[in-house]
């Protein structure tokens, strides 16, 4: 979520630090920031902080607990009220357990046009675009509180007596809607909508988008305004269906507080009258069963016990007293237990570690100890299975077989995969031959390039045939056909009390390699008795600087008080395809060497 | 250090890839991992972490009636539904480790990694930071950053903070679900990539020659 630094400092008398350190401060307390670009934090608020921080005052509310620095006017913490009440629209929430409050606010006489620029202003510097007074307004408070809200335009909303009628009930199978940007969706009855108790039509989709015949326009004079609370799972169901992922159904889907939509409601009308005019007629609020109070409790003993540190009571009470969280310290027996009144906000908080990880990131994690573990008392079992592949692995690579890796994906298999992005290799594989040949081919053209006299190699991997998944060894070779064998059939006896040591490769660095064709070239030379091969080839090397990228003496013999040498020697670019103009003008160049040596190209 | 090596399947059930790793259906945490399903099979996944191994094996030594302390090591082949690049593969390895016990902390979780990256690394001196994340199966949660300092070690590692993956103390929940009395134990888990591990310690730039089967790559080491 897009956090701007002038927004969190109408949260403070104080003024907040730069930018950079807000990130920091975040970042080792709160949240991973993903950028921070002209005074704008991308915040990546977990799933678990939804509830909450999906708005600037959350994120407000972390900066003051985090920094120490308090909070001016919480607007969650101030009393508010919503009235009058009024008859004139009513509600009826068929489907309770899936909206838990729903409050219609009524608003005769509204102008709609451009925002004022200071609203304008803050919505474009977290990259929303301004669209009107009335919908600006909304956008504000959701990117303010945290709560989504929506606006019908009342003259479109049927008028039955003295009263219009809203009703929150599933859609029927097959239902259409036309969206507010001019889209048709068929629903069904997983999903839940808001409808015009008269008419019977649709008017909205709960939590995701609203309609287009009510919605706001130019036109537009006596307004209802919707602050609700739907349920997350349904919410974000009916999202996924749709494919239609807005501001409102991501944080729905994480579950809010109905408590959140009387604030969201006050905020907003009081926001549109100010901002469109209009007078004010009343307030309509369905709320079954209001949000109970929870409290969770949690020792310092327990604290010290998880984290490994030796927080005092009152590192811990200031901890809380920073984030907010209200507490009572049990004196009697046993002593030094939190009570803390969860706020209404705060729904991840509901067991005592949640509490652990509030004082543990507040306090800093920097302030974790390191502690060796200690030996817990049991006797590592061997596992069968890697031994036994160790042990062949050992086996194989003696033997000069090198050891791959290749994808399950397959072409072919008994079992599919149904969602793979791209949709290529949908199958599980049923064998490691096809694999193993592919590799061999691939790597046989590499042959000279590797320095191997030839190519085997093995893989052990796991396999899908037959209805059962199974780890299996396949072996390949130029000289061998592929074959295959499940583990269980190569484990012999029990494994080893103890496992051999497997230590890790002792390359220092990974050298890249050139994607392009190489080209090989053989040279054989007679020198004179005595004169070391090695001294030859730093000769041989001297001309083609860096485009040899290996030689291998393959050859030699003595004869009439001259040696032969053979060297084989591989030429390749990491620019370009090498030509063989190219690698005979370089082999030129080396002869002309040798030449001058003495030496006698054969 | 006594930890023992554990398995698992790689076709795997939700109930073991999400449910009882408190990862809930129809929440967002869900989609915090973009995950594989198999035609015909519902219900069935390829695995999105090693994670499911921790449940197998707890479950499986209360069946047999013993109690923690556990510490195992697991690894292997997870997926991902990604499309891949340099950074990305589908499918990849990970080394996952659990240590349940009566005071387990994540003090242990700290020093543990300490002594886990300087084997590896070999530096000289290792610092393990912790930042705040959120993981459903563990609480409280972290991202893990390692830095080593030390005149051997290579320039592109040396002094500088890298992230390594995800950490926390094991969540009450995973421990109830496999029949472990969370009041009395309590433990860590760790599970980091191991490709990105090598490409940390080798320098290698490009995730997908792990799967290459090139001896281009292969024989270097």
């Amino acid at each position: 979520m897009k956090v701007s630094r002038a927004w969190l400092q109408t949260f403070s008398t104080a003024p907040l630090p730069d930018i950079q350190a807000l990130s920091d401060a975040l970042t080792f307390h709160a949240f991973e920031i993903e950028s921070v670009v002209n005074g704008v934090l991308d915040v990546k608020v977990t799933p678990n902080r939804g509830h909450d921080c999906l708005s600037h005052r959350g994120i407000a509310k972390e900066i003051s607990a985090i920094l120490n620095i308090p909070m001016k006017d919480d607007p969650l913490r101030v009393p508010i009220s919503l009235e009058p009440i009024i008859d004139t629209v009513t509600i009826t929430i068929k489907e309770s357990a899936l909206c838990s409050r729903y409050i219609a606010g009524y608003i005769r006489g509204v102008e709609v046009k451009p925002s004022p620029d200071w609203l304008k202003n803050v919505l474009e510097a977290i990259g929303q675009k301004s669209v009107n007074n009335i919908v600006d307004a909304t956008n504000f408070v959701m990117f303010n509180i945290g709560q989504p809200l929506h606006v019908f335009d009342a003259l479109n909303l049927a008028q039955g007596g003295d009263s219009k009628k809203i009703v929150i009930r599933r859609a029927l199978k097959d239902e259409p809607i036309t969206s507010l940007d001019n889209r048709q969706y068929a629903l069904s009855d997983s999903d839940l909508i808001i409808a015009d108790g008269l008419t019977g039509q649709p008017i909205g989709i709960a939590g995701v988008k609203g309609e287009i015949l009510t919605s706001v326009k130019n036109s537009t004079r006596d307004i209802v305004v919707e602050s609700a609370s739907f349920d997350g799972a349904s919410v974000r169901k009916t999202a996924q269906k749709l494919k239609l992922r807005t501001d409102a159904s991501q944080r729905f889907e994480q579950g809010i507080s109905p408590e959140l939509a009387a604030y969201g409601m006050r905020a907003v009308t009081d926001l549109i009258l100010k901002v469109a005019g209009g007078e004010l007629v009343g307030f309509a609020d369905e709320y079954p069963v209001p949000q109970s109070e929870k409290q969770v409790a949690v020792s310092v003993s327990q604290i010290n016990r998880i984290l490994g540190t030796l927080l005092t009571e009152k590192d811990i009470a200031d901890a809380f007293t920073r984030l907010g969280l209200r507490y009572k310290l049990r004196e009697a027996s046993p002593r030094g237990v939190f009570e803390v009144a969860v706020p209404f906000e705060r729904l991840d908080l509901v067991i005592p570690e949640d509490l652990v990880e509030e004082i543990a990131r507040i306090e800093g994690y920097d302030k974790i100890p390191s502690a060796e573990l200690p030996a817990l008392s049991n006797d590592p079992e061997i596992s069968g299975n890697y031994y036994a592949e160790e042990t062949i692995r050992e086996d194989l690579i003696s033997k000069g077989y090198s050891e791959v890796y290749s994808s399950v994906f397959a072409e072919k298999g008994e079992r599919e995969v149904l969602n793979k992005v791209g949709g290529e290799k949908p199958f599980l594989r049923w064998n490691l031959t096809y694999g193993l040949k592919e590799a061999l081919e691939r790597n046989s053209r590499n042959k000279d390039l590797l320095g191997l006299k030839e190519v085997k190699l093995f893989e052990i991997g796991t396999i899908w045939e037959a209805g059962k998944e199974e780890i299996v060894l396949g072996t390949v070779g130029e000289k061998e056909k592929a074959t295959q064998t499940p583990l269980s059939k190569l484990k012999q006896g029990a494994p080893a009390p103890q496992y051999e040591s497997y230590p890790i490769s002792n390359t220092e660095h990974y050298r890249p390699f050139s994607k392009y064709p190489f080209i090989v070239r053989d040279i054989a030379l007679w020198v004179p008795a005595g004169t070391e091969s090695g001294t030859v080839l730093a000769a041989i090397r001297k001309e083609p600087g860096t485009l040899l990228v290996r030689s291998e003496l393959f050859d030699t013999f003595e004869k009439a008080g001259k040696i032969s040498y053979a060297f084989r020697l591989i030429f390749q670019s990491f620019e370009k395809t090498l030509t063989d103009g190219e690698a005979n003008a370089v082999m030129e160049n080396v002869y002309k060497e040798a030449k001058k040596r003495g030496w006698e190209v054969r | 250090m006594g930890f023992s090596l554990a398995e698992g399947p790689l076709l795997e059930s939700e109930r073991y890839n999400f449910d009882a790793l408190n990862v809930l259906k129809d929440h967002p945490s869900r989609d915090m991992q973009d995950t594989f399903f198999i035609k015909d099979e519902p219900g069935y996944v390829l695995r999105t972490h090693t994670s499911p191994v921790q449940v197998r094996y707890m479950e499986a030594q209360i069946k047999e009636r013993i109690k923690p302390p556990y510490a195992i090591v697991s690894m292997g082949k997870v997926f991902r539904n990604e499309a891949t690049d340099m950074g990305h593969e589908a499918e990849f390895f990970q080394i996952e480790a659990l240590a349940v016990g009566e005071d387990v902390t994540l003090a242990n979780l700290k020093g543990t990694l300490a002594r886990f990256f300087r084997e590896l690394f070999g530096g000289t001196s290792v610092e393990v930071r912790f930042r705040p994340s959120f993981f459903p199966f563990t609480e409280p949660s972290v991202e893990v950053d390692m830095r080593i300092v030390g005149e051997h070690v290579t320039e592109k590692l040396r002094d500088k903070w890298m992230e390594m993956g995800g950490a926390g103390m094991v969540h009450p929940n995973v421990l109830k679900n496999v029949g472990v009395d969370s009041e009395k134990y309590q433990g860590f888990a760790f599970g980091f990539g191991i490709d990105r591990l090598a490409m940390l310690k080798w320098g290698i730039d490009d995730i997908r020659l792990m799967h290459s089967a090139d001896l281009r790559f292969i024989n270097q080491f």
